[in-house]
């Protein structure tokens, strides 16, 4: 399964090795990342395309547990769609 | 104003940390001194803190986590860079893996050496990233108030675990005198779990036949013991413990039925296996608890009440999930009512027929019974701390706690060398209280540099060591799992440990005889200061009950059978025909 995580971070030294690492550790494969700062609020915005066949949802809880990690919401992602738009 | 004068009154960024760290109520600290930690140490000379300084980092970490245990209060441990800091990592992961409230403060190489492969450098940050609850560069000194501040509050809030302050050399010179002085941040309390779910879990116990509380570490680390006992004695649900859970009810308690899992009693696993309804309370369905996951408790809906929002449904998909402060939901769910007379009678049938026997032939030293009449002896608050290997499971097993936090085992990690350096730690947390540790030949090994730290501060630590001449645990799976393929298992050189700590200036003595336990464990109870019993054990004995490996826990060996599958065997998840399996017993 392939899944699309929007997170919102605080810019805060260690905060992308902490979630690139969280996700590996708890059994994802990442896909793809696209990230840059926020205009407004000073956060990054990341965007982490992943793969994995655990739960997504105890993905996103343990994500809420890092501190750098303000938000984060997790969508399904159709592989053979995004294979097409690639 | 010379050199010394000019150290001792400028108020630099090391000073202002001892001044925070006096704030934060850090009453002792455990640490090693190095080049890039100097400006902290230079401050630690004009402070009220108490420095504990051991003979290796890892004694320091691990002290600061046995601290922290007995306590409840965060730990505090200092290294320097380099070295010193990756000596704390295995103490820093026990802690995480655990729970365990700490602030571990490292020196690092000055900010512009940062990234040049400096003398000492080692980056601790990265290096602790997967085993930190969170951490800190101090790259400023005017973000110290900001992290430490953090730093306190994190380790303590929600589910506890430790943070790292990394502090670069320069950080701790840098002119401080601007700065505020440090308040401690308070921290919020957890929601109560929701309401809903409460009231369905109220009603699901009602309707249950053959509840079984499964009760574990989350406990004692949500200052929650006393609701729950207040929740086993008024719904009266036979209940159990996880390692890590023990003392949560005392032991003997009517409805208890002892410790679940691998080396649980039997009348434990099998009230689970045979349930339908586990209502588990900061627990977390860890591998040595359940066995074969895909066959625990196999008719059991389940209700999970954590403070980690992450472990509920994360191995075991809980039917009703309770998220939040584990007191508050104890005590919702205390009014609940429970009519399953018959379940207690036939799970009180199973404590009377399955309890331990302590009559074994011979005249060796048993250490089960040794355990026990130690625990016996000792007083009610004793805090016990152990090793990990066979000894660890028999403390688990025949040792009594009066308090979870009387009960100090390396749980998840498994920390070999755990004991001495967390006993020392709680004996400073509770300089009044008896501090036992229990010890295997293997693990005494692994932090023994700290008994010149006991004796130095004269601590008065009782331990018990227990020896036979191998390690016991790996002997024990060689036995059982790899056909008697015994490799790299023999410490039967091990020195004299009564001369051992007779040299470090620790009374000591040796015993053989069962004749002699009685009156060896007076006599170390009754010593004022600290004191060794070197205890020589049957190199055979093993630790029963054992669910093997990757088996359901209905099924359990009480001895050695003539064959049992090797691990390695592809077959291994299948449980040998030959292993008695409790399923069958009648009802």
């Amino acid at each position: 399964m392939r899944y699309r995580l929007d997170l919102v971070l605080s810019p805060s030294e260690g905060a992308l090795t902490r979630v690139i690492g969280m996700v590996e550790r708890r059994g994802f494969t990442p896909h793809s990342i696209v990230g840059s700062p926020a205009v407004d609020d000073g956060h990054w915005r990341l965007q982490l395309v992943v793969d994995g066949v655990r739960p997504p949802e105890t993905l996103r809880l343990q994500m809420l547990k890092l501190y750098d990690c303000v938000s984060v919401e997790i969508n399904e992602v159709d592989v053979a769609e995004m294979e097409v738009m690639s | 104003m010379n050199a010394t004068a000019a150290l001792a009154g400028a108020c630099n960024g090391a000073r202002w940390l001892t001044q925070a760290l006096e704030a934060e109520g850090v009453d002792v600290l455990f640490g090693y001194p190095g080049g890039t930690i100097m400006p902290f140490y230079d401050a630690l000379v004009d402070s009220k803190l108490k420095h504990i300084l051991v003979r290796h980092e890892q004694g320091a970490a691990l002290a600061a986590n046995g601290y922290a245990r007995a306590s409840g209060r965060v730990g505090v441990c200092v290294a320097t860079s380099g070295p010193g800091a990756s000596n704390l990592v295995t103490g820093i992961a026990d802690a995480m893996l655990d729970s365990v409230p700490m602030v571990c403060i490292t020196g690092q190489v000055a900010t512009h050496l940062m990234g040049t492969d400096a003398f000492q450098e080692l980056d601790v940050f990265g290096l602790t990233l997967p085993i930190v609850k969170h951490s800190y560069i101090v790259r400023s000194v005017g973000d110290l108030p900001r992290v430490v501040r953090d730093a306190f509050r994190i380790a303590r809030e929600g589910r506890p675990g430790p943070v790292l302050i990394d502090l670069p050399k320069d950080v701790q010179v840098a002119d401080a005198a601007h700065l505020p002085a440090h308040v401690p941040a308070s921290v919020d309390p957890l929601p109560s779990p929701p309401q809903a779910a409460l009231a369905e879990a109220l009603a699901a116990i009602a309707g249950a036949e053959k509840p079984v509380i499964y009760g574990g570490g989350g406990i004692g680390l949500a200052n929650a013991v006393e609701a729950f006992r207040s929740f086993v004695d008024n719904t009266g649900i036979p209940t159990v413990l996880t390692l890590r859970g023990l003392g949560a009810l005392p032991g003997g308690h009517p409805h208890y039925l002892g410790m679940l899992g691998m080396h649980g009693t039997r009348a434990a696993n099998m009230a689970v296996q045979e349930s339908d309804l586990l209502i588990v309370v900061g627990a977390r369905f860890d591998d040595r608890a359940t066995g074969k996951l895909a066959e625990f408790a196999p008719f059991a809906r389940v209700i999970h009440l954590d403070a980690d929002a992450y472990e509920i449904s994360k191995l075991r998909t809980a039917n009703i999930a309770l998220p939040g402060d584990v007191g508050d939901g104890l005590r919702a769910l205390s009014g609940a009512r429970s009519t399953c007379d018959g379940w207690r009678q036939r799970c009180r049938m199973l404590n009377d027929k399955f309890g331990f026997r302590y009559d074994a032939p011979g005249t060796d030293i048993y250490a089960p019974a040794l355990l026990k009449r130690m625990t016996e002896l000792a007083p009610d608050d004793a805090i016990v701390a152990c090793d990990v290997g066979q000894h660890q499971m028999w403390v688990a097993q025949h040792c009594r706690f009066s308090h979870p936090r009387n009960h100090l085992t390396s749980g998840a990690l498994g920390t070999m060398g755990f004991g001495l350096p967390a006993a020392m730690g709680a004996q400073f947390a509770c300089p009044e209280r008896t501090v036992l540790l229990v010890s295997g030949d293997g693990s005494f090994m692994m932090n023994v540099q700290e008994l010149v730290t006991i004796a130095r501060c004269r601590l008065p630590v009782k331990i018990v060591l227990l020896d036979n001449s191998s390690l016991g645990m790996v002997r024990q799976w060689q036995e059982l799992f790899f056909a008697k393929r015994y490799s790299e298992i023999d410490l039967s050189d091990n020195p004299d440990f009564a001369a051992l700590a007779q040299v470090f200036g620790i009374p000591a003595r040796r015993i053989d005889l069962r004749s002699e336990v009685e009156g060896a464990l007076a006599e170390l109870l009754a010593r004022p200061g600290p004191a060794l019993l070197h205890v020589a054990i049957d190199i055979k004995a093993n630790v029963w009950p054992l669910v093997p490996p990757n088996t359901a826990n209905g099924t359990m060996l009480d001895r050695n059978p003539d064959e049992v599958e090797p691990e390695a065997h592809p077959m291994a998840h299948e449980a040998s025909p030959r292993l008695e399996s409790t399923h069958a017993l009648p009802a």
